[in-house]
This record gives C-alpha cells, sequence and structure tokens, in this order.
C-alpha cells in the first residue's frame, strides 16, 4: 500500500553573539526513488537572509541546498517542508545472492553509476577498518548462505547487543568506540552495521532519512522518530539488489521510512555540512514531525 | 681520507679521481661507454676535474653549500622530530645528451597527452571502466577518485597542466618511466635551487658549456598560467598549505621568483561561483590556481570535512567554470601504482598506438591471469595497489585494511585480498659519478621530468631534477638517504640563454599583483609588532639587570619597583632569558614564516639568526651576563634585521603594515612605560630607567640639565618629533603610512582610521609638555588601541 506523508523538519544552530561569513551544504529533502518513493513537492529555507542559494544534486543523487552567508547575527533556523509518497518494495527472499557466490557478481559489475554497488565496499572516511566489529560480524553472520540472511542476522544481532542511548555518543563518536561500549544512536548502529557488512565483502551504504513519528495503530513507537534517522542499504546481488535494513529497530524497511539519499557513511549524506567563521560555540537543536495524510487531501 | 691517491701531476690527478668510480656490471653506465672511454658530454667536466686538485674540489663545494644554506634552501620532514634539513645536494650533475632527452621528453609528453584522456574518462563516459579496460573496483577504492568532481568540465579546458614523471635508465640505456605524478608535483623550485649551488660549484665549465637554461620553462608556465584565467578577468596565484607542509619552502621560492601571489585557504572565498581572495583593498578574483595542496583538503564543504586548509565552496567555482586549476582537483587517481599495470593497454584503446615508453613492468593481483604471471618469481616487489608513492618511496598503510604490506600478515592478506597488490619488476638505475672527497664515486640515479602545458603543447623544463643514490640497489635504495643533483642537458650548440631577473622588459611583462591579501597584510603587521615588542623587552631587561649588578644583594626600592613592573608585563627576572622574551621572537618568527614569499633572504636569515641566538644564550649557563650582556648582544641582532627591513624592504604595502605595527607598538610600550613611571610613587631613579629604555639619556644629557624631571623626559620621549623614540614621532609616522594604505585617507574606506590617527596627532601637538600625567599618557594608549582596532577593521579581517 502506498502512504502518503507530510514531512516538517527544523534545524536551529545558534551562534553565541555575531558570527563571520561561511557555508552551509542542507541535505533534507527525500529523493524520489522508481516504484517506491516519489517526493510531490519539497521546500527548504532558512530565517536568515542568505547572501547565496544554490540547489544541485550530488554524486549520490541526494538533493542539496547550498546556502552561503556573509554574516550570521545569532540563529540560523532551517526549515524544510515535503510531502512524499512511501510503497514498501516487494522482496523476494529466494533471488537473494548467496554470501560465496557474491565476489563472482561483483567483479561483473562494470560501473561507476551512483548507486553502483563497488562504491560501497571499501573502508570509507567514517568506516575505518575495525577488527572487532569484523570478528563479531563473522560470528554472527558469516555462516549463512545468502547475502540476505547475512544482513539480516547481523541487523538482529546489532539490535539485541546493542543499546540505544541517546547521551552516549555524538556525531564525531568513532564506530569501533561505539561499539566497544556497546551503545549508541542510529548513526553508530548503521556505521557498525556497515564496516561489519563490507567485512564480509558485502557492498554496505549509509541511507539518511525520516521515519514516521506516530505509528500505526497496534504498532510500537519506533526509536529515532524525533529526529533524522539513519538506517543501512546492504546489495544482495544483481537480482535482488539494494534491500534496506533499520539495526536501531530490527526491522527491514518498508513504507515506514522515508529516504533523502544514499551514501558510503553519514559524511556522504550529513544533513549539514560546512563551516561558519565563529569565535564562540554553537549549539544544535533539531526536530521532525512525520505525519500520514489521507490519500484525498491532495495538497500540503 | 685514507682513500685518497698520491696526486703526482694531471695524469695522475686523473687516474686518482677516477679509481673510485666502478660501476655494476649490468647496469647502464652514464660516464663511460662499453670500451670504459669517458663519454663525450662528460669529457669537459672530467677534465676540469682533473685540473683541480681533490682540495680545490672541495672548496668549489664548500661554495655551493654556503649558497644553499644562505638561501635557507631546506626540506621540512615530518616523523622525525620536524627537523629542517638542508637541501642534500649531490654536487656533481648528471649530464645527457639533448637529442637524448628530446626522445625522453616526445615518450613523456605522449604519455602526458594520456593521463589527460584517462582524467577525462575517469571524471566524464567512464567508458574504460565500462569497457572492461579498468576494473571498477581500482577506481571506486581509490580515496583519490573524488566524486565531487565527477562531471565538472574544467574551464581550461584540460585537467593536466603541469606533470612530472620520474624516469630511470635500463641495463640497455633505454628509459623507464618509474612514476607519474600529477596531484601537485613538487620539485620544481627546488631544480632552479640544485642549478643555481651546482653553477656556482662549476662555475666557468657552466659558463661555457651549451647547458639549456631553465628560466625560460618559468617564464612560459608564468605566463600560461595567467592565460588560463576564464575572460582574463582576474589573477593567478598559488595555493600552499602553508609553512607545515614539508614543501613549503619551495612554495615560497617559486612564488617569490615567478612573482606570483602565495595564498593559503583561508586567503580565499567564494562569493556568487566566484573565487575571491581577501586582500587590503577588499575582495578580488582569482581566475587561475596552481594548487599545491592535496586535494582532498581543497574544500571542506564536498571533500574532506576535517580539513582546516580548504576553502568551503571552491568546487562551486569550479564548477562555474569561473576558475582555472593547475591541476584539477581529482587527477591524484592517475598516480595510483595499480593504473601502471594498465597504461600500455590504455595507450592502446586511446592513443591507438604501442606507448612509445615504457613503465616499470607491473601486474594487478585482482586479475588472475597477471597473478599467474608473476607466481613465484623472485625479482617482484609486491605493494599496495591503491598507493600513490613512488616505488622507491616506501608505502602507506593499505588505506582499506590498514596494515602494512609486509610480513606474515600482509602475506596472507595477498592470498585472501590479492586485489589489493601489485607486483612490480625490480628496476635498475644507471650508474653515475658522485663526488666523494673531490674524487669520483658511483652512485645511481633516476630523473625527475616536469612538463607544463603550453599553447603548442607539452614543454619540459629541460633538467634540474634527479636522485642519487650510493651504493646498488635499485630503485629500492633511492628512498634511503638518496640525494638529489641538478641535471644538465647538454646541447652541441650554444643554447638561447634566458633569465627572469634579467632585463626590464621581462620584469614589465610580469603577472598582475594585484592587492596584497589580507592575511600577508595581518602577519607583516604583528611581524612588526613582535619585532618592536622583543626590542623593548630586551632594552627593558638590560636596564633591570645593569641595576641589580648594581645593586648586589641589597634590595633597593627602584629594584623592586622594576621587577613589579616587569612582572606585569610577565616578564620573570629570575630566568637568563626570560619566557617572555623567547615566546615573543618565536611569535616574530612564525609571522615571518608565514610571509616568507614577501621576505628577502638576508631578512629571514636574520631572524632566524636572532632566534638561534636566543636559544643558545638561554640555555649556555656558563656564559657571563655581567651588566645585561646577554641582552646586548639581542639587541644589536635585532637592530641587523631592523637594519635590514628600514633599508632594504621595498616599499610596497606590506612594508606599511610592518612599519605601522613597530609604531603602535613602540607608541603603546612608550605610554605604558611612562604611565608608570611617572606614577607619584615610583621610587627616585624611575625617570633613569626611562631615558635608558627610550635610547635617550645622551641627548637628555645634551639638552637638559643632569637631573632628569617628568617635564625634561616628556619633552623627549612624547614631544619631540626629532627622537625616534618619542611618541609624537611614531604617531607622525603612523598617520603617514595609513595615508598611504590602499584607500586611505579621510574620503576612503579607512576614514575612520585616518580620523583617529589624526585626532591623535593633534592631540599631541596641542597638549602642554608640562601637563603631561598619567591620565594623558592613559589617553593616548586608548587612542593607539583604536587605531589597531580600525586598521584590523578595515584591512586585516
Amino acid at each position: 500500500m502506498t502512504m502518503r506523508y507530510d514531512i516538517r523538519l527544523t534545524m536551529e544552530f545558534a551562534y553565541e553573539g555575531q558570527s563571520g561569513g561561511g557555508r552551509h551544504a542542507i541535505r533534507v529533502l527525500p529523493r524520489s526513488i522508481d516504484g517506491v518513493q516519489r517526493l510531490v513537492a519539497g521546500h527548504v529555507d532558512v530565517a536568515a537572509k542568505p547572501a547565496e542559494r544554490h540547489e544541485r544534486l550530488d554524486f549520490f543523487g541526494t538533493d542539496v541546498v547550498d546556502f552561503a552567508y556573509d554574516a550570521v547575527d545569532g540563529d540560523l533556523v532551517y526549515h524544510a517542508r515535503a510531502r512524499v509518497e512511501r510503497a514498501a518494495r516487494r522482496i523476494d527472499l529466494a533471488s537473494s545472492a548467496s554470501l560465496a557466490g557474491l565476489p563472482g557478481e561483483l567483479a561483473k559489475c562494470a560501473a561507476l553509476d551512483a548507486l553502483a554497488p563497488i562504491h560501497f565496499l571499501a573502508a570509507s572516511p567514517w568506516i575505518a577498518p575495525d577488527a572487532a566489529v569484523a570478528r563479531y560480524a563473522r560470528e554472527v553472520a558469516g555462516g549463512r548462505a545468502s547475502v540476505y540472511e547475512a544482513a539480516s542476522a547481523l541487523n538482529a544481532s546489532i539490535y539485541r547487543d546493542m543499546r540505544y542511548d541517546a547521551e552516549a555518543t555524538d556525531v564525531n563518536t568513532p564506530l569501533g568506540e561505539a561499539f566497544a561500549e556497546r551503545h549508541g544512536v542510529c548513526q553508530d548502529f548503521s556505521h557498525i552495521m556497515i564496516a561489519g557488512l563490507r567485512h564480509l565483502g558485502i557492498p554496505a551504504a549509509y541511507v539518511s532519512g525520516y521515519l514516521r513519528t506516530i505509528p500505526p495503530k497496534g504498532a510500537v513507537r519506533l526509536e529515532g522518530a524525533d529526529a533524522m534517522h539513519a538506517w543501512v542499504a546492504a546489495w544482495c546481488g544483481t537480482e535482488l539488489g539494494w534491500v534496506e535494513f533499520d539495526p536501531t529497530n530490527d526491522l527491514v524497511v518498508a513504507s515506514d521510512h522515508i529516504v533523502v539519499g544514499y551514501g558510503r557513511d553519514y559524511g556522504d549524506v550529513a544533513p549539514v555540512r560546512g563551516v561558519i567563521r565563529t569565535a564562540g560555540s554553537q549549539t544544535t537543536r533539531q526536530a521532525v514531525d512525520v505525519v500520514p495524510v489521507a490519500q484525498d487531501q491532495e495538497r500540503p | 681520507m685514507s682513500g685518497r691517491m698520491e696526486e703526482t701531476g694531471p695524469a695522475g690527478r686523473r687516474a686518482a679521481l677516477m679509481a673510485g668510480y666502478r660501476p655494476p656490471a649490468g647496469a647502464y653506465d652514464e660516464l663511460l661507454d662499453a670500451d670504459g672511454t669517458v663519454r663525450a658530454r662528460w669529457r669537459p667536466m672530467i677534465e676540469e676535474l682533473s685540473r683541480l686538485s681533490a682540495a680545490k674540489v672541495e672548496g668549489r663545494i664548500a661554495r655551493g653549500d654556503e649558497y644553499l644554506r644562505d638561501a635557507g634552501v631546506y626540506l621540512r620532514q615530518f616523523g622525525s622530530d620536524d627537523a629542517e634539513r638542508v637541501w642534500p645536494l649531490s654536487h656533481l650533475p648528471v649530464l645527457i645528451e639533448d637529442d637524448d632527452w628530446a626522445t625522453l621528453v616526445e615518450g613523456l609528453a605522449e604519455r602526458a597527452d594520456l593521463l589527460e584522456l584517462v582524467a577525462a574518462d575517469l571524471y566524464g563516459a567512464n567508458r574504460l571502466v565500462a569497457e572492461g579496460h579498468l576494473p571498477a573496483g581500482l577506481i571506486a577504492q581509490s580515496p583519490e577518485w573524488l566524486r565531487p568532481m565527477v562531471g565538472v568540465e574544467p574551464a581550461s579546458g584540460h585537467r593536466l597542466h603541469l606533470v612530472a614523471f620520474d624516469v630511470a635508465r635500463g641495463p640497455d640505456g633505454h628509459w623507464w618511466v618509474l612514476g607519474d605524478r600529477t596531484q601537485a608535483p613538487s620539485g620544481a623550485g627546488f631544480a632552479l635551487e640544485n642549478r643555481v649551488a651546482t653553477a656556482r660549484v662549476f662555475s666557468e665549465l657552466y659558463g661555457r658549456t651549451n647547458v639549456h637554461r631553465l628560466a625560460g620553462f618559468f617564464r612560459d608556465f608564468r605566463e600560461n598560467l595567467q592565460a588560463l584565467v576564464p575572460g582574463g578577468e582576474g589573477r593567478s596565484a598559488i595555493l600552499t598549505p602553508g609553512p607545515l607542509s614539508d614543501t613549503y619552502f619551495e612554495h615560497a621560492y617559486i612564488a617569490r621568483y615567478l612573482g606570483m601571489t602565495l595564498l593559503e585557504g583561508e586567503d580565499l572565498v567564494v562569493e556568487n561561483g566566484r573565487l575571491m581572495v581577501r586582500t587590503v583593498s577588499g575582495l578580488e578574483p582569482v581566475g587561475a590556481l596552481w594548487r599545491r595542496l592535496d586535494a582532498s583538503y581543497a574544500d571542506p564543504l564536498e571533500l574532506d570535512d576535517r580539513s582546516r586548509l580548504g576553502t568551503p565552496g571552491l568546487i562551486s567555482a569550479l564548477r562555474a567554470r569561473t576558475l582555472s586549476m593547475v591541476n584539477a582537483l581529482g587527477v591524484g587517481i592517475l598516480e595510483t601504482r595499480a593504473l601502471l599495470a594498465f597504461m600500455p593497454r590504455l595507450g592502446e584503446i586511446l592513443l591507438e598506438r604501442q606507448l612509445r615508453l615504457p613503465n616499470v613492468a607491473t601486474w594487478w593481483c585482482g586479475d588472475p591471469v597477471a597473478r599467474e604471471a608473476i607466481a613465484g618469481r623472485d625479482d617482484i616487489q609486491w605493494s599496495a595497489a591503491l598507493s600513490t608513492r613512488l616505488p622507491y618511496e616506501g608505502d602507506q598503510p593499505l588505506p582499506s585494511h590498514g596494515f602494512a604490506e609486509t610480513g606474515a600478515e600482509a602475506e596472507h592478506l595477498r592470498r585472501t585480498h590479492p586485489e589489493l597488490f601489485v607486483g612490480q619488476e625490480i628496476v635498475s638505475l644507471s650508474a653515475t659519478p658522485v663526488l666523494e672527497h673531490g674524487c669520483l664515486a658511483t652512485g645511481q640515479c633516476s630523473l625527475r621530468v616536469f612538463l607544463a602545458r603550453g599553447p603548442d603543447g607539452w614543454q619540459a623544463l629541460p633538467g634540474g631534477y634527479a636522485r642519487i643514490a650510493s651504493g646498488e640497489g635499485g630503485a629500492a635504495s633511492l628512498g634511503k638517504g638518496g640525494r638529489v643533483a641538478d641535471v644538465w642537458v647538454v646541447a652541441r650548440a650554444p643554447v638561447e640563454r634566458v633569465s627572469l631577473l634579467g632585463t626590464g622588459q621581462a620584469a614589465a611583462q610580469g603577472p598582475r599583483q594585484g592587492a596584497l591579501p589580507s592575511r600577508a597584510a595581518d602577519n607583516l603587521f604583528w611581524l612588526g609588532r613582535y619585532i618592536e615588542r622583543a626590542e623593548d623587552t630586551m632594552r627593558l631587561v638590560r636596564a633591570y639587570r645593569v641595576r641589580a649588578d648594581e645593586a648586589g644583594d641589597e634590595d633597593t626600592p627602584i629594584l623592586a619597583f622594576f621587577t613589579d613592573y616587569l612582572t606585569e608585563l610577565g616578564v620573570d627576572t629570575d630566568q637568563r632569558l626570560p619566557e617572555a622574551l623567547a615566546q615573543t621572537i618565536g611569535s616574530a618568527v612564525f609571522s615571518a614564516s608565514k610571509v616568507r614569499d614577501r621576505f628577502s633572504v638576508d631578512g629571514w636569515a636574520a631572524l632566524k639568526d636572532l632566534s638561534a641566538t636566543a636559544d643558545s644564550m638561554g640555555r649556555n649557563a656558563d656564559l657571563s651576563d655581567a651588566g645585561g650582556r646577554i641582552m646586548g648582544i639581542l639587541l644589536r641582532k635585532i637592530t641587523g634585521f631592523s637594519g635590514l627591513a628600514h633599508e632594504n624592504m621595498y616599499r610596497f604595502a606590506g612594508w606599511r603594515f610592518m612599519r605601522v605595527g613597530r609604531s603602535l607598538e613602540r607608541a603603546a610600550a612608550t605610554s605604558a612605560m611612562l604611565c608608570a613611571l611617572f606614577d607619584e610613587k615610583a621610587p627616585e631613579g624611575a625617570l633613569d630607567i626611562a631615558l635608558e629604555v627610550g635610547d635617550s639619556v645622551m641627548t637628555h644629557r645634551r639638552r637638559y640639565s643632569l637631573e632628569a624631571s617628568a617635564a625634561s623626559v616628556a619633552a623627549l620621549l612624547v614631544f619631540d618629533p626629532m627622537n625616534p623614540r618619542s611618541i609624537v614621532f611614531q604617531v607622525a609616522e603612523i598617520d603617514e603610512q595609513v595615508n598611504l594604505l590602499p584607500e586611505g585617507g579621510l574620503m576612503g574606506r579607512a576614514a575612520d582610521l585616518a580620523r583617529a590617527t589624526m585626532r591623535l596627532r593633534t592631540a599631541l601637538a596641542t597638549a602642554v609638555p608640562d601637563e603631561v600625567d598619567t591620565a594623558f599618557l592613559d589617553r593616548v594608549r586608548l587612542e593607539l588601541e583604536a587605531i589597531s582596532d580600525h586598521l584590523g577593521r578595515v584591512y586585516l579581517a
């Protein structure tokens, strides 16, 4: 069933006193994905006067809005609004490549386009090789027959072994540290799972996006719904392709998740990148609202 | 030394000269042909050396080394202890015949064309990967393949404008490519230094030998760079990672040599899709950048976001095609070692012919056929496939797995992940003579050849740079304690002589320099302040030491007062070299190091000398400090530097900022000191300190009574327009200089600044000397601070 959502996001950066100029690249608008997700309408704005504003798509196809400022006085508050249609993808488990057959399939991939699996196989700036995660991944998933089963097992075990704790880590905590303490948030869970999958030779991408705020009747409220969320896409061979897992909630992504973009790790899809020249400190706040709308309600 | 032969006459000297030269069997011999006869290009050199005694040769070598030391040529080495190493010049050049050279350059130009086509494909159509000529994984996993650059067409039409190749000769005398340098090839500046130093060692010979000159290459390169500016609007400049980079010396040197602006990432800002430099005249456009910064640091917005060296938004200027980059961001991928395995085939595909020059035989182990081909061979060196280093440079850890490439772990990895490795044939190098104790010994060499793109294709820097290894061991030995030598490309007929320093016409053709970057102005301003602050501290400490010596063990009121005053300034009187002084000198050196491209060699040497002297005097406890002797020595050193700056520096805007910095500091320090010494509670003798520190004892004696009074001291140190130590003198200097700054004066952008200096000048002119008190001096100090603030806001932000 196709769901329709209205998404509202507020991101607030408070700077101490007057700051110099700078630039921000904002990645918060949902993308369209053939047969799964469609961006009906979307817009990002800032409650300040930027000197410049440009929109572009990055290498992986994510919508980026660049803002430039001559000077920032006090706060920067970004507002995003989007209406999205989202359907669950049908997954035929039998079509997954076998773990043993995956290298052969990868060797045949002669492409470097945006979502070619080959981009997501090696270490990346935020996901360094980690011996402990490698060992863990081998133990949990190394013996599985299919890539899907291996990814599924790792997804379940990370959910089981890790404690969700929004205070324990921050955006810069290395994944090895979060793993050693077995705690963190969606970013940590996802980085750990990606590192594990890559150690098993499975291409794995970092997915940034949203989660519906109030669950359907009878379902539990999911972790990560009050801010932007992150999860993992694993490449299960040429036939099955990318399957998305949410290790923070131990589930296979269906129609409750809305994708903003794919990258090798957090750095490729961070909601905000950039620098404002400032002497003082900065604080950030984020608020997200993802509300299903009835099909007959035409305009947001 | 025991190896020295008896020298009896020219024949004996020649035999002694040649005795130690024993090229290894199997290697090509640069000096001797198969019959053991000296090759034609070497004959004049051998004759020259035979005419000179070993001692004379050593004397000549010392001349060359002296030049390098004076010029401050050094390498900063990371890893060790950040030490600077003197440039390791091997004094005997490598001689190459020019037709041999021409063949080499033709082959390299072809290779450069191929590299350009490969880069265009990897950042464009990606046909090479799609058709299976290059493995997708090799490209996708390389940290040098920069995804944000995919699809970005270079404004200049090309991605490569300056490339370098390391080449060596095989046993048959034919050239081999050891590696391609495309990211930000270094060494062209060092080639110039090699040439100057070597030409000093062999000055007469160099003068009468037909050696191709280097200057023409740089003259053309500068012109070509300026021609790359899209639409001709904007300056061309050099982008450096800054003084902490291991080749910063070269960046500063070449900027000075070419008369180009040397910029760091923080000098730049992107505005409406244009790259701009912050200057003392506001933002000015930059249209072409010669990049010496590794690409991943260039733009924290789209590349490595931990970089503090880059400019946010730089890539957006490249996308807007308002900026040409030499070389394009992302061409570092071409240095990937595994690519050497594919180059011959890529040549056939993209150029539709066999490459004229082979590269070192390389096999990428991800290919089972290649693995099979080298299995069991013992002349193969294994290394990381994705490494961008040259074969002799050792290796960084494998980027994707984080461990080294040798040892048991690596061997295991080679079985499980062969695609991370290449095998390369161990290369032999040609033998070439080097000088040891005035006689010849055997070295091995490889050359670095620079090619720059001009309107008519690639143009080579004719010589200048060779790497020399002593002993045997092939390319692998180049890394270990290797040295560098000049390369002379020798012609049969006379060659064209060019020098950038030559005629007025050449100077007039120099690039439009544009206004001074704000950061350079800031550093010069602070250099001025620190130098003055250091001098002032030295004078104070010397005056203190003299009084402490006189007082002996007695605790006089004036001494106690003086100690308190110095303590307030952060100066610990118990330290031989007060920490505060050492820090100030350190800050001056650091500020100067950030603007070395704008600094004369002598000025830099004088500063380093001051810093080294201070350092050694602080440590040498045996040195007597009676009567403030140490400070006296340092004072003479620092006035040496000031003299150079005052007498020899061109009066460009940067000099004015330095001058204003000095004057502001001196006026502020004088008013602060007088403020303390004029205090009612100051003990007897306080005014004498003011005169002594103000270097005005003699003038005071001549002009006033022996006894100093507040009025006489104020007349001399505040109001005397003839006394360079007086506040009035310095304020007049400030006023004069700021009016000469870009858009200075009451009508310009800097009107507030001009008003502030005029206000203070007027206040001083209309004050009554007898009424000078601490409140008045405090007001002067505040006005000086206001001037400094205005200056910072208008020019240095």
